[in-house]
């Protein structure tokens, strides 16, 4: 971090100055929530257009509004967009982004510049998503895309890789959001804001970002398997060769499940702010509230397949996965409760968020006890697939996710803009969607329990569903409309609204201490926190004389405020990702050209400013003492470990299920690749003593152990080309048999975590060479680039373990 | 409003949801219905269902009961709205373990009658008497076949009252799934990996089954029909079906039998004794079946006649080519298929 480049007055808005340029190249987290929120709401009613669509297509028996075709596009991306481009980018890129670095006393994100190109990949994956609109080959295989109707053979024409590049990039980008705000949220919190003083919104958001990072590594190992699948023809998801469709549904929803509590999680963030504001008491219960949350996390990983009781898992499996999804119910009636207990006994002021409260309360109660019918896998034989689960998910995500959410945009919208929403207009828009809402979404439970299933684009009129669905598009439009009220009290406050001023909620967090819109650096002084509630008790004192803290920071002037400076390459680097993305799938020619533009910006972001990481106090958590940059590499692997978790695990389901070609039993070289091995190990070795000497500042040795270190990379690399080619050589293709796929894409995945690793280190070499190391604690980056290293060494040893010591242990 | 007038209004509203819920359970206007259950596989489902009805019901007006408490008790007014230190904030132990072990507790009293009927419904081994019907789902129609019987047929399937019948579901192409409302629940049909379901069916009619999961473009055109008939009109129908096609008479019909042995029909569909194609269904009985084309079309020598000219403007993907048919060509193969009782 760097000084800002321009002078700065005390007061000035994050939102004034800069130009388009300045908001194309920023890397201050206000704007980018901004961006985000505002892609979000472009999407939000693109997703609602094809909501209208397909309910003006339903309104009556055999439509024939819009063709199957289209329909079948329309259901795909409504579903698409508003899960991946609306709830969950809203949640994560506009709510947790603008707002944890102010709730935890922070003047921005751990990496700026990261947060910066999260936002541009997103914004490009969004696009690819909805580019094939275009040409009306939009995605046609339902959100989840279940294989094998997404292979080739069932779906030819480019839907589905506009569907499955588009969602790989998207996912890039939230993983990157994610790294990004977790080590936000573990290292930048200010003195004496202790994890359990932190508001609850930033304890449920952190559970979001761990789950983002579990959960995104399956999915995007499924979709990279299905595309091998449609390019290079192997049999990932193809019962013909052994393998089994399944394999996609378990990854899809070991995601997927997640994803809904990735979803939920910053609405239960948002109620746990709104209620005991607007109660005017502190939240009831915040010990057990925070260690819910953490709960639903945990358990959320271990409910997948209770999507799957009518895939025929046995009645074993069906037991074991009702058990676990009913578990989580009790830490969510727990936070239900808790949230009354909240307002039992407070003073309840009903502004428009409180309101939205409320009705996330009932509404989100309702989709949470529906959801404990479908738990019970009997019952789950009646409604899964039915237009039972379509009403279900919709109480759970738009009248639960969705109100909590608008309630925290009318909560958390005069910080953002200084001016209030108008009330009045508020509670238009509040009754007219609720009232909308369960116009549209109640009868659905109807109509899944006498027999409608998803995804239809028609239905017979003697079934005894007419009027329910026509009442469905009654309150489709009655929700349109509310969205219009919506937009029209944006539109009229923008400049005439009531001003806010700091604190107009008499607020209990530090967001509502500074002033609205807040400064380009948040703070100017870095708060002191003592206790829970910490702006509440600053403004009505303490229940207990504050403990022994640490002595306040000294008053910084302005100009000492050191901040992110603006920068290119993150959008830059988002392009490049694109085009070698677009390229893959359309013009082969254009990948050599986006990943070079990757590779270049992505170097020449790292080596921007000069002075860059030059100060050791500003990268120092004030909390924990750890440098940010290391705690995002720890961040990082931990999202890379599934990653090779799941390829790991594919490779041991199809483990012995070859109907043709030589296996691992009969080609394997264990003594080359034992030799390989004890090279990479050696390269950690050596690793840790260039580390050493780096520390030690002895950058003449540093260099020569990291010299050693590219080496035995490189040598490992080479060892595993000529395993590769000599498999070849023996009839091994990727297309050849399961053992063929799931071994090249493993081992090659890995070779190219290595490859990436010797780029890195070079990098650093070239760095040392030219003299970068003298400034001082720039040896952090060697022990980041270092924690990456070991991490793929000890990936490596798991799937040695795995794929040769196994083979060598068979034949012994 | 009146108190007297709200309360009127309120039995008024809770007797017409209480009809619209009976009237949810009446098959003849719902004939989709999964509260109509028709076998035992389907009773114990619904068991299970209203036990989860009733406790949801009750904690549902627990919360909102709460929820409105709150909001008479503790509402403040507008002029009161001035920034004031927190009112004290008491918590009890005693209550957080209350609503943490008491849907714990709720939660156990469904789990177990639930778990029984999962293990219950998905036994391994069939009981010794059922009917075993192979189901084969195709991009989008169904194809039941008798093994025992010989028998072969598509998007209708009959079954005798009161004897367990068992499903083998397999795909040929993407993954379907099997769903009689009536009979308690859905399968999915998943390609290489058989999966079953069974159950004793114990009311004769006539009930719906659809495909539920989505499988390409036609998936809402992917229907059956399920006839539980008595023993006696199964064993009707059973003698018809495993015989030959019925000769045609003259006319037409016999016109429209050259038709098709001469003309592309025969690559794809089987009529025993005249061809073997096995891409789309059996045609054999194709007259002794209600509906056809995925069970969407009435078996009516106009809709027939439709289809064959234009098979697609119907059943959007459906793989059957339009074979060009004009006249009295295609007056012909209708008259001819419509006698294959």
């Amino acid at each position: 971090m760097v000084a800002l480049p321009k002078e700065i007055t005390v007061e000035e808005s994050y939102l004034e100055g800069g130009g388009l340029w300045g908001w194309l190249t920023t890397t201050d987290h206000k704007r980018i929530g901004v961006l985000y929120g505002l892609t979000t709401l472009v999407f939000l009613l693109i997703g609602g257009i094809e909501a209208l669509l397909m309910r003006i297509q339903l309104a009556r028996p055999d439509n024939t509004f819009l063709s199957a075709h289209l329909y079948n596009e329309m259901f795909t991306m409504h579903g698409t967009t508003m899960i991946f481009l609306v709830v969950m980018p809203v949640g994560l890129g506009f709510f947790a982004n603008f707002i944890v670095p102010l709730q935890i006393g922070a003047r921005d994100v751990a990496f700026p510049r990261l947060n910066a190109l999260s936002y541009w990949i997103f914004l490009f994956g969004a696009l690819v998503l909805n580019a094939g609109w275009l040409a009306n080959v939009a995605p046609n295989a339902g959100w989840f895309g279940y294989a094998n109707l997404t292979e080739s053979y069932y779906s030819p024409g480019l839907n589905i890789d506009f569907w499955t590049l588009g969602l790989l990039i998207s996912g890039v980008g939230s993983v990157m959001a994610a790294v990004n705000l977790l080590a936000t949220v573990i290292n930048m919190r200010a003195p004496g804001m202790t994890f359990m003083r932190m508001p609850l919104f930033v304890w449920s958001v952190m559970v979001m970002f761990v789950l983002i990072l579990v959960a995104f590594p399956p999915l995007t190992v499924g979709l990279i398997f299905l595309m091998m699948d449609r390019f290079f023809g192997t049999h990932f998801y193809r019962a013909v060769a052994g393998a089994t469709p399944l394999l996609w549904q378990h990854l899809f929803w070991l995601f997927g499940h997640p994803e809904v509590y990735i979803m939920v999680l910053p609405a239960f963030g948002i109620m746990s702010e709104i209620v005991p504001t607007f109660s005017r008491k502190p939240l009831y219960g915040y010990p057990v509230m925070a260690y819910s949350t953490a709960l639903i996390g945990f358990l959320s990983y271990g409910v997948w397949a209770h999507h799957m009781f009518a895939v025929g898992m046995g009645p074993v499996a069906d037991s074991a996965f009702a058990l676990t999804s009913m578990l989580i119910a009790i830490p969510t009636g727990i936070k239900i409760f808790s949230w009354i207990a909240t307002m039992w006994g407070g003073d309840l002021k009903m502004k428009t968020p409180f309101l939205f409260a409320l009705a996330f309360l009932i509404q989100f109660t309702m989709g949470g006890l529906s959801g404990v019918m479908h738990a019970q896998p009997p019952i789950d034989l009646q409604q899964t697939d039915s237009y039972f689960v379509v009403a279900h998910f919709h109480y759970v995500l738009f009248g639960g996710a969705a109100f909590a959410l608008l309630g925290g945009l009318y909560y958390w919208w005069p910080k953002v803009t200084g001016r209030l929403l108008d009330e009045r207009l508020g509670r238009w828009n509040f009754w007219t969607i609720v009232i909308g809402f369960n116009l549209t979404f109640f009868p659905m439970h109807i109509m899944g329990a006498e027999g409608m299933p998803r995804r239809v684009y028609r239905y017979p009129g003697d079934m005894g569903l007419n009027s329910l669905n026509m009442l469905s598009t009654i309150g489709a439009f009655l929700m349109a409309f509310s969205v219009l009220i919506l937009l029209i009290n944006i539109y009229k406050t923008r400049r005439r609204g009531a001003v806010a001023g700091p604190d107009p909620w008499d607020g209990r967090t530090l967001e509502w201490s500074i002033p609205s819109p807040p400064p380009a650096y948040n703070f100017k002084n870095i708060p002191l926190v003592r206790a829970r509630d910490a702006f509440w008790r600053e403004k009505y004192g303490y229940e207990q004389p504050p403990t022994a803290a640490p002595a306040p920071a000294a008053a910084q002037a302005v100009e000492h405020i050191h901040m992110p400076p603006p920068s290119l390459y993150p959008i830059l680097i988002a392009a490049g990702i694109t085009m070698t993305g677009i390229g893959f799938m359309l013009w082969p020619r254009i990948v050599v050209t986006g990943l070079v533009l990757t590779v270049f910006s992505a170097i020449a972001m790292a080596f921007e400013y000069p002075e860059a990481g030059a100060e050791s106090e500003a990268s120092i958590g004030p909390a924990t003492g750890l440098d940010t940059r290391k705690v995002g590499i720890w961040c990082f692997i931990g999202s890379e470990s599934l990653f090779f978790a799941s390829l790991i695990a594919t490779y041991m389901i199809y483990k012995g299920r070859d109907l043709v070609g030589p296996t691992a039993e009969t080609i394997l070289n264990v003594p080359l690749t034992t030799t390989t091995t004890f090279v990479l190990l050696m390269s950690s070795l050596t690793m840790v003593l260039a580390q050493d000497a780096y520390r030690r500042t002895d950058r003449t040795w540093g260099l020569r152990w990291l010299f050693v270190t590219i080496v035995l990379g490189l040598i490992f690399l080479g060892g595993q080309v000529y395993e590769f080619a000599s498999f070849y050589h023996e009839g091994l293709t990727l297309q050849t048999n399961l053992f063929g796929e799931t071994f090249y894409t493993m081992v090659g995945f890995h070779g190219a975590h290595v490859a990436i690793g010797v780029i890195v280190l070079a990098v650093l070499a070239g760095a040392s060479l030219a003299g970068w190391f003298k400034v001082r604690n720039r040896d952090v980056a060697v022990e980041a680039a270092a924690l990456y290293w070991h991490f793929v060494d000890i990936v490596w040893v798991v799937i040695f373990s795995v794929v040769y010591l196994m083979r060598a242990i068979a034949k012994a | 409003m009146s108190s007297a007038s709200i309360r009127a209004a309120i039995h008024t509203l809770l007797a017409g949801v209480f009809a619209a819920l009976l009237s949810g359970c009446d098959p003849r206007r719902f004939p989709g219905s999964t509260f109509a259950p028709r076998s035992d596989m389907a009773h114990w489902v619904e068991a299970v269902y209203f036990e989860v009805i009733g406790w949801d019901g009750l904690i549902l007006i627990l919360i909102c009961v709460l929820v409105f408490l709150c909001l008479t008790r503790f509402s403040t007014r507008a002029s009161e709205d001035q920034p004031k230190p927190p009112p004290p904030h008491p918590e009890y132990l005693g209550l957080e373990v209350a609503w943490t072990v008491g849907p714990a507790l709720i939660l156990l009293f469904i789990a177990v009658p639930s778990l029984r009927i999962v293990f219950r419904t998905q036994q391994s081994a069939p009981p010794t008497n059922a009917l075993i019907i192979n189901v084969t789902a195709h991009q989008w129609w169904w194809q039941f076949d008798y093994p025992s019987m010989g028998i072969h047929t598509a998007n209708e399937v009959h079954i005798p009252v009161d004897r367990p019948v068992r499903f083998l579901l397999n795909s040929t192409d993407v993954i379907h799934s099997f769903w009689i409302p009536a009979m308690g629940g859905k399968r999915d049909v998943v390609p290489g990996h058989v999966n079953e379901l069974t159950f004793t069916p114990q009311v004769t009619g006539e009930y719906i089954g659809e495909c539920a999961e989505f499988c390409g473009l036609s998936h809402a055109n992917m229907r059956f029909r399920v006839f539980v008939q008595s023993r006696v009109a199964f064993d009707d129908w059973r003698a018809n079906q495993a015989g030959g096609p019925r000769l045609p008479t003259g006319g037409p019909a016999r016109a429209g039998e050259q038709v098709y042995v001469t003309s592309a029909c025969t690559t794809c569909h089987a009529i025993a004794g005249y061809s073997s194609g096995y891409i789309g269904p059996n045609l054999t009985h194709f007259a002794s079946r209600t509906t056809f084309a995925g069970s969407t079309l009435r078996n009516t020598p106009q809709n027939l006649a439709a289809w064959l000219e234009n098979p697609q403007a119907l059943k959007p993907g459906a793989q059957m080519p339009a074979l060009g048919l004009r006249g009295t060509e295609l007056n012909d193969l209708v008259a001819y298929l419509e006698s294959l009782k």
